[in-house]
């Protein structure tokens, strides 16, 4: 790479910033998305240094078109099997009538704080991209026109854009290619007014189920992941953990490590003590032979902790209020019940690994993590460096869900490449993955209702409680601000159309490490009051899903949930006649904008819970790639299953009890139902899909166990025994 | 010691004693055998040994000695995809990816001591192999679906 490309900044009429450029011979384009006083900044920044280099490192993503035609994706956020780079991709190519095929895509990590600071979390990668990609690519569209008609000798307004080429309408043998005009021009100008995007009815990529661009990689094992990057002359590390929850290092000494073979170097520091080694094996038996003595607090278990976050009492923040729920809760017609959801483990397939390379003028890192800019500022704090000398490479993720918002791997991987010199991998084994993470926080539900004499619900109250699940992301200044932690109660508020509605959130900072699990509070929450709804239909004498649908608005929120709600009935025959000893459940949610209905078909013999079909149906706006959402769907019902089915993370003398798979079991391929997904179309945005599928599932099993035997199971995991 | 892998041989130090899943990862670069739990619970570090599944995790270096190894790197015959790795990709099957070496792995040992193996017979082969992104719908359709492709491969 040579010269700086030349380039122009625009501010767009939504606040995000498109700069374009010519480089590597080809024509590029940024994108940033979020606050535009920040992109102003960011604009003066770049305008003083724009290298090829640092080219990566500043827009949330950019793309290029190269001159042989291809185009370059590049994203800052990372792909963990949600198909996030194929629907990207899908709508950069779309916008610029682009062959599908011809896009390539590269992850790359972001530098300094004003890059990305949310990561790859909350299911918004597509739907916060979607219109400053479609706006940039119109954006590189339109100039690839103006360059067109200069080399076609016709006006631009004469050419239309087919499958990379612009062609003169009314000639259509007259045409240039792309590439060909990428090629070609050395300087570009950024249309002063971003083009309008493409109308979506001429959607040609958009809206179909093509292949995932990262699987041919995947199924030859040629992908890399943060347990497999390697280096030249790399050394691997091990640190000493905690023997209990909370427990700080007092004393640390070398002990015999030196003399275990293939120990390279023993690192201690204020609180911190570990081991570089010629292989992981040399590196634990190093971190075995330290000497070391903890400050270990209180030991508490797990049943004491559950027993901390109580929703009774003072100390609730308001979270919705309608009408007066207080007026309409008395009377015989009032229904109350009380849930509790336990702490769960995250258990990714990969355990937390970062490679990391600290040299004397900067840090090269490569880490499974869904917030590089995160993690690059907490490497570089570790070790007394400027964050912009941090070059952090987020890898292809072996699972993430919400636990590689943070790599504790990558902060080991770096105090010990400091003190080693030479590059350090930390790959965590599966006993300190369960023990050493932070963890689905417990939570505990109080409901009341009331209904009227003709079924109707008159009040609903939702008192809720959970462990923190965001606020040990934020600094405290940030938790004042906002008083409640949106995280744990999400999905706690009432979705239905009912007159008088309180819902207030508790929140517990907890003696155990708790944060953001795949949809944060959304399936503990959604298991209470979806479970809930339905035994306010039983109070009613009312079919569940009728009683749901009578309780939805004539607005285009209470439309749509009536559309999944059928949708998802309808496929599970509900209502039919079920073979003997078997039950349907139905239950909904709706989370970031999408919304879901699942029904699950349960049995139970001799007390043995099992989920034989489950019928999902999910509206996310405009589905990008409907066999991705699918794909999502049922992925978030089996995590979601092993959750309700199986899952309770258990403390006992202050440590977790689980060091592996076989006192934590997940739910495996025999336990798992078939699955049915129908992917419903209800606009034009794209929605989040990764999480919300995993609300309904838990209340879904409930309450298809109620129907089932009449007996109301309040805790998960479920157990009839 | 020596090691066939993939039909290549390798030269290892005999000496520590080691599990051939760290062998294949740190020594030898084959990356494509995943970690996952370390003791032979969950299966991403399923390998082919003789031609039957094995947990490579749990498996002395010694006991591969001598005996053809394949690991997913070696799977595929070139360009052209293993039955299991076609029907894995038009099912769209792995999300994340790192349990889905050792998924294929145990599929394809499954279909060569077992061509047409019943729905059941599927489960129950694969029941071990666990998946957090919860893949198993779309892993037990293309195992059916790879014996399939098998089939009409032979055939033609």
């Amino acid at each position: 790479m040579s010269a700086a490309p030349r380039r122009r900044w625009r501010m767009t009429r939504r606040g995000f910033l498109i700069g374009a450029g010519a480089l590597g011979g080809g024509l590029v384009i940024g994108v940033a998305a979020g606050l535009p006083a920040l992109r102003l900044a960011m604009a003066d920044q770049m305008a003083e240094a724009f290298t090829p280099r640092d080219i990566s490192a500043d827009p949330l993503l950019w793309f290029g078109l190269m001159p042989d035609g291809r185009l370059q994706l590049t994203v800052t956020k990372v792909e963990m099997g949600q198909g996030a780079h194929t629907a990207l991709a899908q709508i950069v190519a779309d916008e610029l009538d682009l062959p599908w095929g011809q896009v390539d895509i590269v992850q790359v990590g972001s530098v300094g704080p004003l890059t990305d600071p949310y990561g790859t979390s909350n299911s918004n990668t597509v739907s916060s991209l979607f219109m400053p990609l479609r706006e940039a690519a119109a954006g590189m569209r339109e100039m690839l026109r103006e360059a067109a008609a200069a080399s076609l000798g016709v006006a631009a307004d004469e050419l239309r854009a087919e499958a990379g080429s612009f062609l003169v309408a009314a000639d259509p043998a007259r045409r240039v290619s792309y590439g060909e005009l990428a090629g070609a021009q050395a300087e570009w100008r950024a249309p002063a007014e971003p083009p309008a995007p493409k109308d979506p009815r001429d959607f040609t990529l958009i809206g179909q189920p093509l292949p995932r661009t990262d699987l041919p990689a995947k199924i030859r094992g040629e992908a890399i992941f943060g347990y497999d990057a390697r280096a030249a002359g790399m050394a691997y590390g091990a640190a000493a953990r905690p023997p209990t929850i909370g427990a700080r290092l007092r004393r640390a000494g070398a002990g015999t490590a030196m003399q275990q073979p293939g120990v390279l170097k023993v690192v201690i520091r204020d609180g911190f003590a570990g081991v570089v080694a010629s292989s992981r094996a040399a590196a634990a038996a190093g971190v075995q032979a330290l000497e070391l003595a903890w400050d270990a607090p209180q030991p508490y278990s797990s049943a004491a902790i559950e027993a901390m976050v109580q929703a009774d009492g003072p100390g609730g923040s308001p979270i919705q209020s309608a009408g007066s729920a207080w007026l309409h809760l008395v009377g015989p017609r009032l229904v109350a019940a009380e849930y509790r959801t336990p702490m769960a483990a995250h258990a990714p397939l990969e355990p937390q690994a970062a490679l990391v390379d600290v040299r004397p003028d900067r840090v090269i890192a490569q880490v499974s993590t869904q917030s590089a800019a995160q993690v690059a500022q907490s490497v570089a704090a570790a070790i007394g460096r400027d964050p912009a000398t941090v070059s952090l490479t987020p890898t292809f993720l072996g699972g993430g869900f919400g636990r590689k918002l943070v790599s504790e791997a990558a902060i080991e991987a770096a105090i010990l490449s400091d003190a080693a010199g030479l590059p350090v991998h930390v790959g965590w084994d599966r006993t300190e993955e369960f023990r050493n993470g932070y963890v689905r926080p417990p939570t505990h539900s109080l409901l009341r209702g009331a209904l009227d004499a003709a079924g109707r619900i008159v009040a609903i109250e939702h008192l809720q409680a959970s462990g923190d699940v965001t606020f040990g992301f934020f600094p405290r200044s940030f938790q004042l601000l906002v008083g409640s932690d949106f995280g744990a109660w999400r999905g706690a508020r009432i979705i239905y159309n009912v007159p008088n509605i309180t819902v207030s959130a508790k929140r517990y900072a907890l003696p155990v490490p708790t944060g953001s699990w795949r949809g944060l509070g959304l399936l503990p929450n959604t298991f209470a009051v979806e479970s809930f709804l339905d035994e306010l239909a039983h109070a009613a004498g009312i079919d569940p899903l009728a009683f749901r649908l009578r309780h939805l608005g004539d607005d285009p929120l209470g439309r749509r949930m009536a559309a999944v709600l059928q949708r998802a009935a309808e496929r599970a025959d509900w209502g039919g006649r079920r073979g003997d000893g078997r039950a349907l459940g139905i239950a909904c949610c709706v989370d970031v904008g999408t919304v879901v209905a699942e029904v699950a078909e349960v049995s139970a013999e001799a007390g043995q819970i099992r989920v034989h079909n489950v019928w999902a149906a999910i509206d996310p706006g405009l589905p990008i790639n409907p066999d991705g959402v699918a794909a999502q769907t049922e992925s978030a019902i089996v995590m979601g299953l092993s959750s309700a089915l199986k899952e309770r993370l258990t403390i006992r003398d202050g440590q977790i009890e689980a060091g592996n798979f076989d006192r934590y079991p997940i739910l495996t391929m025999a336990e798992t139902p078939n699955i049915e997904v129908d992917v419903l179309r209800s606009g034009d945005m794209p929605l989040g899909v990764g999480e919300p599928p995993i609300g309904p599932i838990a209340a879904a099993v409930a309450n298809a166990l109620f129907a089932l035997t009449g007996r109301r199971l309040r805790e998960l995991p479920l157990s009839l025994v | 010691m020596e090691l066939e892998i993939n039909g290549k041989r390798y030269d290892i130090a005999d000496n520590p004693p080691r599990m051939l899943l760290y062998v294949l990862r740190d020594e030898l670069g084959l990356t494509g055998t995943k970690f996952g739990c370390g003791v032979g619970l969950c299966g991403a570090c399923t390998v082919h040994i003789g031609g039957a599944a094995a947990r490579s995790c749990i498996t002395p270096i010694s006991a591969a000695a001598g005996k053809a190894i394949t690991t997913i790197e070696g799977l595929a015959d070139g360009a052209a995809l293993h039955p299991v790795q076609q029907a894995f990709l038009e099912l769209q099957a792995p999300q994340c990816g790192w349990c889905q070496s050792g998924q294929m792995m145990a599929a394809a040992a499954l279909l060569a001591a077992n061509p047409a193996p019943s729905d059941a017979q599927i489960v129950a082969a694969m029941a071990t192999n666990l998946c957090r992104c919860g893949t198993y719908g779309r892993i037990r359709r293309a195992i059916a679906r790879a014996a399939d492709l098998a089939r009409r491969g032979g055939e033609s």
